[in-house]
C-alpha cells in the first residue's frame, strides 16, 4: 500500500486547507493590530502637537506590518496552489500573488526613502538643537551676575 | 469564517484611515499629508479585504487602490521634490 493510498489527497487538502487558513488569519491579524497601533499613535500624537517627524515615522511602523502581512498572504496563496482545482482558481490565486507581490515591492520601495527622509530629517535638527542655548535652568556656578 | 471576520476588520480600517485624514487635515492643514494617511490605512483594508478566497471584485478593488496609491505617492514626491528645489 502507497503512501498516497494509506493518506488519501482528501485528507492531504483538509490539512493544507488548515494550514492556509491559519497563515492567512495570521497575516489578517498583523495588518489589523498595525492599522489599530498606528490610528492609535497617530491620534496621541495629534492632540500633543508634537510636528510632523512622528507621523513619518507611523507611517513607516504601518508600512512595516502592511508588508509583514503581506509575507504571511504571499506564504497562505503558495500553499493554496497546492490544492487549486481548478483553472479559474489558479488564475485567480496568480493575480492575488501578482497583485501582493507588487504591493511588497512598492512598499519595500516607500518604507526605504521615507527611513531616509526620516533621518535626513533628524540630522538636519540634530546639530540646530546642540547649536541653541539652553532656555531653562539656573545658571552654572561660577558664572558672573548679569547686571540688570 | 475568516472572509466574515476580515471583512468586518477591513470596513473598521477603512472608518479609521477617514478619522485619521480628517484629523490631520483639520490638525496640520496639509492636505498631501492627509491623501498619504488615508491611502495607507485603505491599503490595509483592501489587503483585509484579499485575505481569504480571492473574488475578482476583490481582486480589482484591491489592485485600483494600490494603482492610485502609485499614482498618488509619485505625485506627491514630485511635487516635494520640486518644493525643495
Amino acid at each position: 500500500m502507497s503512501l498516497a493510498d494509506g493518506f488519501g489527497e482528501h485528507n492531504l487538502e483538509d490539512v493544507v486547507n488548515v494550514l492556509v487558513q491559519v497563515v492567512e488569519a495570521a497575516g489578517a491579524a498583523i495588518i489589523f493590530v498595525g492599522a489599530v497601533i498606528a490610528f492609535v499613535r497617530f491620534l496621541l500624537v495629534a492632540f500633543r502637537r508634537e510636528g510632523m517627524d512622528p507621523f513619518a515615522q507611523i507611517r513607516l511602523d504601518l508600512g512595516r506590518f502592511l508588508v509583514l502581512g503581506l509575507e504571511f498572504q504571499l506564504a497562505a496563496d503558495i500553499l493554496r496552489t497546492a490544492v487549486a482545482p481548478s483553472f479559474t482558481e489558479l488564475a485567480q490565486l496568480a493575480t492575488v500573488a501578482a497583485i501582493r507581490t507588487a504591493l511588497n515591492f512598492f512598499l519595500g520601495l516607500e518604507i526605504k526613502e521615507e527611513t531616509k527622509l526620516v533621518r535626513a530629517n533628524k540630522a538636519a535638527v540634530a546639530p540646530v538643537a546642540a547649536a541653541a542655548p539652553p532656555t531653562t535652568g539656573a545658571a552654572p556656578p561660577g558664572t558672573p551676575a548679569q547686571p540688570p | 469564517m475568516i472572509s466574515t471576520v476580515s471583512r468586518d476588520a477591513a470596513l473598521i480600517v477603512t472608518a479609521a484611515g477617514l478619522i485619521v485624514a480628517a484629523v490631520a487635515l483639520v490638525r496640520t492643514r496639509r492636505a498631501p499629508l492627509a491623501l498619504a494617511l488615508l491611502l495607507d490605512f485603505f491599503t490595509a483594508a483592501a489587503l483585509l479585504h484579499l485575505a481569504g478566497p480571492p473574488t475578482w471584485p476583490a481582486l480589482g478593488a484591491a489592485a485600483l487602490i494600490i494603482a492610485i496609491r502609485q499614482l498618488a505617492s509619485h505625485a506627491l514626491t514630485a511635487a516635494r521634490g520640486r518644493r525643495h528645489g
